[in-house]
């Protein structure tokens, strides 16, 4: 026996690697999918921070430019209470509304000359001052040099429609030598008249805008001012600035938009740009806070957060590699499994199907040997029975001798008979006979034959019984069928005892038309039994009874051809009993006939 | 205290007919003064108030004046508008132009006079009641001054510099009557606040009271 044959290597590692694919494919899905969660997440938690910051930092401006317009309002207030700023203002006499009031403002001012202060949100360091007048035009100052200088378009847009009763942020953007634009808060507080509760008049201060408070130190947040269509932020270069301003333009565009925000990449970086109203309820033109936050931070997290799901993602898939290599194992030990029989069997299959040609071939070869022999044999049998014939028909033989020769003349009988059934079997193993299906009646071919037993005279002294219907018609070849009873009849006769009982039945029974034909005799002992229907073989009761050892297995094997069966039902000290089935003839005999 | 004081200005009333030719002319009538929600106050006591710009006295009076061609004086006596209270008293005086002003302190602290008005800008500085000579404005433009003090913001007076020696206060009912004129061709005017003044055409003849309401 061959080793058990290797499975194809190439059918398990194709279901392996078709698992690992669908593994990766999983592992893959859920990494991105998580990925792109966090990154969202990360994304909408940066914007959230940022956005915080931006308030934070615009609520902490805003706090300032209160305690501002706290401190102007006194200061306002402190003015209205003057005698000679409500003298100049009443009296017409406007030139003197600047000297009247410089004592009061002197302070206010952020003089080049003085030492830098501390930067104090309750410092004011006004870059200059106007006074408006009741209908809130600007009121020019005779000698502009304390009181801050503004060139006349700048002044101009310091006026308001008319005098505000409320304190009024604006921005102003100023125009300097070196191309700059820098951008001045400008505050407008009225001046209450104490006596009679009318706004009187309005001063006007410009200061540096107050600075956004950033987060941290670190954080390189860029913050200016959206005004009139432009964008002051000096950090930025001009064409970036241009186009933000541009964008905030059209951002701003949608009605009631006092603030809002986007994502935007400035200068090849990416950010969060906050814009919000500075001045809103202002008389002055609106201004916008605008804050640029480098998304640095929050992508460098992304990043971070990228490699760390890419890791675990290969993590995941190692260790998925490693299940899918322990569950390939496990799920494909069947397949394999399935894989080494079906290997198995296929090459057992080829070995039986090889093993049944060369028998095949053996057995034809045997048949024609049989065939071949047979026709061989035939002629000198015949040629040999006619000259013993011839020498028993001449007067002058002896008694002895002509006993002597008709003797030979009954084995060339003998000899013919087994040269006729090795033809038959011959012809049989060669597959070359062909049954004809007939409606074939059993009852008269036995008894023609027992008619024929009366008639030998052998005396055996057989007393013979028959339960046979009138008429069991079975599918067949009637010369076969015949050469079956015969050779079971014959059996019979040879293997019962002297004056022992042969009993001949015969019945329908479902598709089967059943014959046994038993005779008293000895018993065919169970080691013998599997064997009598072998060729040639002769029972060792049967050594002193005439046969050749083919009746037999002549016998089942055309009982075989009819599709029937032919085996020894009972075999004991009272009874040898053979029983023959053949399939009854009706119409599906017919059927198979047709 | 107060009452000196007007006095004084009637008794310069009656002086200045005395000056003028023989057989004088007179107006009479009522000015519609503005309603004022306070009764008629019959101490003739009243204040100057802001309301919109517009300096007015409080009960509301008027100065009746009549403008022309007259000789001038040669000089007018000083008048004086003394700070009592924290108030200027009075609060309102009519004087002829070229006429000077005294004001003293009669409180116990300190006062600033001063005025931006186009007609007169002056600015006495710091002084107290002993403070000698007493300072003294001469106003030689006419129009309208108003006084305030530095110190004391609320504290208001007006200077109305007529170019003319005929003037009447009216009464808080807007009564006036202004005798002792030069017969002729002039113009009455009646100033009611610090941005409105009447004025309309009269010709006067000699002892003859015409009578001109306003408006």
């Amino acid at each position: 026996m061959n080793a058990p044959p290797q499975p194809k290597p190439s059918g398990v590692a194709s279901f392996r690697r078709k698992l690992l694919v669908a593994m990766m494919l999983v592992v893959s899905a859920a990494t991105a999918l998580s990925l792109f969660f966090a990154q969202r997440n990360v994304a909408d938690a940066a914007r959230r921070d940022l956005q915080q910051a931006f308030q934070d930092a615009l609520a902490s401006l805003h706090a300032v430019q209160d305690v501002r317009h706290a401190v102007l309002a006194e200061r306002c207030r402190t003015l209205a209470r003057k005698s000679r700023i409500h003298a100049a203002l009443e009296d017409n006499a406007l030139d003197l509304l600047y000297p009247s009031s410089e004592d009061e403002l002197s302070d206010a001012m952020d003089r080049d000359d003085a030492p830098p202060r501390e930067p104090s949100p309750y410092a004011l360091h006004a870059r200059f001052y106007r006074f408006l007048d009741g209908r809130g035009a600007v009121i020019s100052p005779p000698d502009p040099a304390r009181e801050g200088r503004l060139d006349p378009a700048e002044e101009a847009r310091l006026a308001l429609g008319a005098v505000p009763d409320r304190p009024q942020t604006g921005y102003l953007a100023r125009r300097r030598g070196d191309g700059g634009e820098p951008v001045d808060e400008i505050i407008a507080m009225p001046i209450v008249s104490t006596e009679s509760g009318d706004v009187i008049a309005a001063l006007v201060l410009g200061f540096k805008p107050l600075e956004l408070a950033g987060p941290g130190p670190t954080a390189a947040i860029r913050s200016g001012i959206w005004l009139d269509g432009r964008l002051h932020l000096p950090a930025l270069s001009d064409p970036a600035r241009a186009a933000l301003a541009a964008r905030i333009g059209r951002a701003l565009a949608g009605p009631g938009r006092t603030e809002s925000s986007f994502a935007v990449e400035v200068e090849g970086t990416p950010c969060l740009l906050f814009f919000k109203r500075l001045n809103p309820d202002s008389r002055f033109p609106p201004a916008y806070e605008v804050c640029i936050y480098p998304l640095t931070a929050a992508v460098a997290r992304q990043r971070r957060l990228f490699w760390q799901f890419i890791g675990a993602g290969a993590v995941l898939l190692l260790g998925s590699l490693g299940a899918s290599q322990f569950l390939a194992t496990r799920l494909s030990a069947p397949v394999e499994q399935l894989a080494v029989d079906s290997e198995e069997a296929q090459v057992r299959r080829q070995r039986a199907e090889a093993a049944l040609e060369v028998t095949s071939e053996e057995l034809q070869r045997s048949a024609r040997f049989s065939a071949d022999a047979s026709h061989q044999l035939k002629t000198p049998v015949t040629v040999l029975r006619a000259g013993l014939e011839e020498l028993l028909a001449s007067e002058s033989l002896a008694p002895e001798t002509r006993e002597e020769i008709s003797t030979l003349v009954h084995q060339t009988f003998r000899l013919t008979s087994v040269i006729e059934d090795l033809l038959l079997l011959s012809r049989m193993d060669a597959g070359r006979l062909q049954i004809e299906f007939h409606s074939v009646n059993l009852t008269p071919l036995v008894e023609g034959w027992l008619d024929d037993w009366g008639a030998q005279p052998d005396g055996l002294d057989l007393a013979v019984e028959t339960d046979i219907p009138p008429a069991l018609h079975v599918s067949g070849e009637t010369r076969y069928i015949t050469l079956i009873i015969q050779n079971l009849l014959e059996n019979a006769r040879k293997y019962c005892r002297p004056g022992g009982r042969v009993r001949i039945a015969a019945r329908a029974e479902g598709p089967w038309g059943i014959l046994t034909i038993a005779n008293t005799g000895q018993p065919i002992p169970p080691a013998v039994r599997e064997h009598i229907f072998e060729r040639f073989h002769r029972g060792p009761v049967g050594e002193n009874v005439p046969g050749h050892g083919l009746g037999l297995n002549l016998a089942r094997e055309l009982a075989r051809l009819h599709r029937g069966e032919l085996r020894l039902s009972r075999s004991d000290e009272a009874w040898t009993e053979f029983e023959v089935r053949f399939r009854l003839a009706g119409p599906a005999a017919a059927a198979e006939v047709a | 205290m107060n009452l000196r004081c007007l006095s004084l200005a009637l008794l310069s009333l009656l002086v200045v007919p005395g000056r003028a030719a023989a057989a004088p002319a007179a107006v009479e009538g009522t000015v519609a003064l503005p309603k004022s929600r306070a009764a008629p106050v019959m101490t003739k006591r009243y204040e100057i108030v802001a309301k919109a710009g517009v300096l007015s006295t409080y009960p509301p009076v008027a100065v009746v004046y009549l403008e022309g061609q007259f000789p001038k004086p040669a000089s007018a006596a000083p008048q004086q508008v003394a700070q009592k209270n924290f108030a200027f008293v009075p609060a309102l005086l009519p004087i002829e132009v070229g006429t000077r002003v005294e004001f003293p302190n009669l409180d116990d602290t300190y006062h600033n006079i001063f005025s931006y008005s186009p007609a007169k800008r002056f600015d006495l500085g710091r002084y107290r009641s002993d403070e000698r000579p007493l300072p003294s404005v001469l106003f030689d433009t006419a129009g309208l001054v108003v006084l305030r003090c530095d110190i004391h913001e609320h504290m208001r007076g007006l200077i109305l510099v007529l170019d003319t020696p005929y003037w009447v206060l009216t009464d808080p009912a807007g009564h006036y009557r202004l005798t002792g004129l030069p017969p002729g061709h002039h113009t009455l005017k009646v100033w009611l606040d610090s941005r409105t003044t009447l004025s309309r055409p009269v010709d006067l003849d000699p002892d003859t009271t015409l009578r001109a309401d306003f408006p």
